[in-house]
């Protein structure tokens, strides 16, 4: 508690410190525009102060210290001294006005600094000037102040003066060898920059009102723009550059290894597995999924006679061939494993889910009394945290020793429903009972579609009436759900172990990723069904079209653009899935993605470049998708 | 068109949805038509009902015994109401005991409040200068500023993990002397780590969130404030914070339940320091711990979840409109 207090103690001071710099800078260039002789004093006072600061700071003058070390008064008077003696500056240098007046202040002014600082800088600090990098470092100085002063076709002096004040100190004390030298060589390597810079600035004169008003604006959006901008600089940019680096080095970033951390990567069984990728066309799913297909193609070339469009939203052709789509495809993502299998499994699965679940239920609430009720309870699981969300469905999933009663509702039912079939109870036979009269309700629908030749309104109750029926087969003959029967005829409870069970755990753990970002694509897409105008669903209704058609010509295509940005959004999202994985299996049961594989790799392994790679991966893999978010949202903006 | 209203396919069919024809004069088939259409909506509520289930079920077992949770399921607790009871929280609570959620509780405000205060203020500085400060190179940066938003964090989290374990250091070329730039300042297992992090990555998409409002703000306001002679300082605090609280309210939100709900960061920068870590890792430490404690699961993730879920109810209508706006960060 206590420790708690003191850390927020210090938060609340060190923003109050930054917002108390940050109003005191906005005050100070204040005065550029309304009182130029205070504004130019402080910042000549200031940057004394600052550079006093530096030097004694890092203990570089004679008889300076921390003020850790040797106290604050031993420490602080360097810097009151500079910071007055530049206050001072600054308002004589506002009131010369004359040029040349201007120059030798400025120039005599510089030499003195010059003085003082070499003469301060302690003995063990005095540079041994060498002679040929410092006149090859003042050279390329000059060259390059020269030269950029020549491609912005301005007056070369000032950039000749500064370049050769840089080169000569980079020179004269970067490339020396600091302490051999002797107090002459400390003066030189001080008064020549200190001289040429104070030059340069007795070239400008004071300025008028306007650049006045042109400092005070660059300086402004210069200290708005800092704080933020030094923040994502080293937060973000940095880091992920230094990413990229480490991704070629190493476990330990010791040696440079080129691309062996991404070779390794793609060469892991762990990462690509199709060593049993026939196994798919044995499957049970891609059994169901080509007939699936194939009643698609019958369906599409009948619909492609009758109205031209083999395949059209919201047309008879559309449901057999996403069905039939999805079984073959997670017949594939069965047999193929890994991790990028994974990862894709899950972006098509929890993408489409998601998506289609929000718009079903957007739809729905928008004709419901209670909307906004309904609304926010498919909305909550947004707001609970991933490792909620796991930890609610560990509950779900929770599976007991056959022995024991379960308490996950999964299990509990799936054995309830095995209990059922296999039983011989009332409860048995209501439920078959009722089966039967949705599967006769099934069979009037098809039966009047096709009497009527409406035979495109068949296929969807069609396909339904072929799975249930195939379920109702089983349910009165050998029974359905959580049970085996042995030798003797005894017949036990058999739970699934959601979680364990492999490679279908991988959709087990999606349900939690679609439980949650359902709630964000019906927010979303709800949104912009509202948008829709009330004119063209008029318009609409007027012609006769009917509600399905309404939703499927009408509705659908006016909010394509935000189905869009949902379904792009959930793409990221899912990309990046860790919490879940981690917390339910840890990547264990074949269920590893590439977020947890990088966070092991990195953090519970340290193999650092191994772990950067992948971070890497991670982001080249959602870099297309979020590059078009951007220019989508920069269009728009 | 917030009431459904069916439209007439068949010449015998007719709507019933404003309740003016009398219940005498419907026949049987009328009837039976009238219930079928009234199915779309009762599937809502189904799908409603099995939305909330798993949350139900979780709040229901939080109240019971150890004993009672591995005797049977959650929703056999209506034949004993009586023996339900509030001592998981209590023992969750118990700051003695072996979960102590209270101390991970003030570490995830610790956390979560000075991450979204801080990016808040930042953000607000940039994007006003981003919108109406006109200095030289203002589109180009802006447009890098927000590209940001396409690095996905796990990709700088290595080399900030470095960076609060022992500074940054920089190795000059050609003159071989080595600068520090920021000194060790000993962050590592500190939940300052995390919150500094944490306003780092909201940066950007805080600033493109605020731009868009606070640039579109009317400009006469700004012209006539600046004839008058205000300074950007005194318009920035006087005219455009308080005129972007909608906004900055729906990022604030935004930003605490990603912060509160955060388990990737903190894990990484404190997951290995037991005294600093938010209630999110306490929680799954408590899961990884199979079977002995799994009965305390139900009313710690109850306690965990509690605060987002208010903070949702009470200001759904702003986190709607940082939904609807932010579905772009990364």
């Amino acid at each position: 508690m206590d420790k708690v207090i003191s850390t927020l103690l210090a938060v609340v001071i060190a923003i109050g410190v930054s917002a108390g710099i940050w109003v005191v800078a906005n005050l100070v260039f204040n005065q550029a525009r309304r009182n130029w002789r205070v504004f130019n004093a402080i910042i000549f006072a200031s940057t004394g102060f600052l550079v006093g600061a530096l030097l004694a700071g890092n203990r570089l003058t004679v008889g300076s210290t921390t003020p850790e070390t040797g106290g604050f008064v031993k420490f602080i008077w360097l810097p009151v001294v500079a910071m007055v003696a530049m206050g001072a500056l600054g308002i004589v240098l506002v009131q010369a006005n004359e040029p040349r007046l201007r120059l030798i202040i400025s120039s005599v002014a510089g030499v003195a600094i010059g003085v003082a600082i070499g003469l301060l800088i302690r003995e063990t600090s005095h540079p041994a000037i060498d002679v040929g990098p410092l006149i090859g470092w003042t050279v390329g100085g000059v060259a390059v102040g020269g030269g950029l002063a020549a491609l912005r076709k301005r007056n070369p002096l000032p950039g000749l003066l500064v370049g050769a004040a840089l080169g000569f100190v980079l020179g004269g004390w970067g490339s020396a060898d600091i302490g051999a030298g002797s107090v002459g060589e400390a003066l030189v390597a001080s008064v020549v920059p200190a001289a040429l810079l104070g030059a340069r600035y007795g070239l400008s004169s004071n300025p008028d009102a306007v650049r006045r008003a042109r400092i005070d604006t660059g300086s402004r959006s210069f200290i708005f723009l800092v704080p933020a901008l030094l923040f994502i600089l080293a937060t973000l940019v940095v880091p992920a550059i230094r990413t990229l680096v480490l991704s070629f080095k190493d476990r330990t970033s010791a040696e440079w290894v080129g691309l062996e951390n991404y070779t390794e990567t793609f060469q892991d069984r762990n990462t690509w597995n199709q060593e049993d990728w026939t196994n798919m066309f044995t499957s049970r799913l891609f059994l169901i999924g080509v007939p699936l297909l194939a009643i698609a193609v019958v369906v599409g070339s009948v619909s492609k006679k009758r109205t031209g469009k083999a395949v059209e939203l919201g047309n008879p052709t559309m449901a057999p061939l996403l069905g039939g789509f999805f079984f073959v495809a997670f017949a594939a993502f069965t047999a193929f494993r890994g991790t990028i299998a994974n990862n894709l499994w899950w972006v098509l699965t929890v993408v489409f889910a998601a998506t289609s679940m929000g718009l079903t239920i957007a739809v729905l609430a928008d004709r419901s009394k209670h909307e906004k009720l309904a609304k926010s309870l498919i909305f909550m699981p947004l707001a609970i945290s991933l490792v909620g969300a796991s930890v609610i469905w560990r509950f779900v999933y929770a599976p007991r020793d056959a022995s024991q009663e379960q308490t996950g509702l999964f299990n509990a039912v799936w054995v309830g429903l095995g209990r059922l079939s296999t039983g011989s109870g009332l409860p048995t036979i209501i439920i078959a009972v009722v089966l039967g009269l949705i599967l006769l309700g099934l069979l009037v629908l098809v039966a009047r579609a096709l009497v009527r030749r409406e035979w495109g309104a068949a296929v969807v109750p069609g396909i339904f009436l072929l799975l249930l029926g195939w379920f109702f087969i089983r349910y009165v003959t050998d029974g359905v759900g959580g049970f085996v029967e042995n030798e003797a005829g005894v017949v036990r409870a058999s739970p699934i172990g959601f979680v364990q069970e492999s490679p279908f755990n991988n959709v087990w753990l999606m349900v939690i990723l679609i439980w949650i970002q359902t709630g964000f694509a019906m927010v979303i897409l709800s949104a912009a069904i509202k948008a829709v105008p009330d004119e063209l669903l008029e318009a609409a209704r007027v012609d006769g079209a009917t509600q399905s058609q309404i939703f499927w010509r009408v509705t659908l295509p006016q909010i394509a653009t935000t189905i869009g940005v949902v379904v792009t959004t959930l793409i990221v999202i899912v990309m990046k899935v860790f919490d879940i994985v981690k917390v339910v299996t840890n990547g264990q049961f074949d269920t590893q993605v590439l977020a947890n594989d990088m966070f092991n790799e990195a953090f519970s392994n340290f193999n650092i470049g191994r772990g950067a790679a992948l971070a890497m991966v991670l982001f080249v893999s959602v870099l297309p998708v979020m590059v078009f978010n951007i220019r989508k949202m920069q269009r728009e903006g | 068109m917030s009431q459904f209203t069916p439209v007439l396919t068949d010449p015998g069919d007719v709507s019933y949805d404003d309740g003016s024809t009398p219940v005498a004069q419907r026949g049987v088939v009328d009837r039976v038509y009238g219930f079928l259409r009234r199915i779309p909506a009762s599937f809502l509520w189904i799908i409603v009902i099995i939305w909330s289930l798993p949350t139900i079920g979780l709040l229901v077992n939080s109240f019971r015994t150890r004993d009672a949770q591995r005797a049977s399921g959650w929703w056999e607790a209506i034949g004993e109401l009586d023996d339900l009871t509030l001592g998981n929280y209590r023992t969750v609570m118990d700051a003695s005991g072996t979960v102590s959620l209270g101390d991970s509780l003030l570490n995830s405000f610790a956390i979560a409040i000075p991450a979204t205060v801080i990016p808040i203020a930042m953000a607000a500085f940039a994007a006003y200068a981003f919108a109406w400060i006109d200095f030289r190179g203002r589109k180009g940066l802006f447009i890098i500023t927000v590209s940001l938003l396409a690095i996905p964090l796990q990709v700088a989290l290595i080399p900030l993990l470095q960076l609060y374990v022992g500074g940054a250091h920089l190795t000059l070329p050609f003159i071989d002397k080595t600068i520090t730039l920021i000194p060790d300042l000993d962050l590592a297992g500190q939940t300052t780590a995390v919150w500094l992090t944490h306003a780092g990555f909201a940066l950007p998409f805080a600033i493109f969130l605020l731009h868009n409002y606070i640039s579109g703000l009317p400009k006469d306001l700004f012209e006539a404030a600046r004839i008058d002679g205000a300074d950007h300082f005194t318009v920035f605090w006087r005219l455009v914070l308080p005129l972007s609280i909608p906004v900055l309210a729906a990022f604030a939100i935004f930003q605490f339940l990603w912060t509160w709900n955060d388990y990737l960061i903190a894990n990484t920068m404190v997951g290995s320091n037991p005294d600093a870590v938010p209630t999110t890792i306490r929680i799954a430490n408590l899961a990884g711990d199979f079977g002995r404690n799994e009965y305390l699961l139900p009313s710690a993730a109850f306690i965990q979840a509690i605060v987002p879920v208010c903070v949702f109810f009470a200001l759904q209508r702003y986190f709607v409109r940082g939904l609807l706006a932010g579905s772009v960060k990364g």
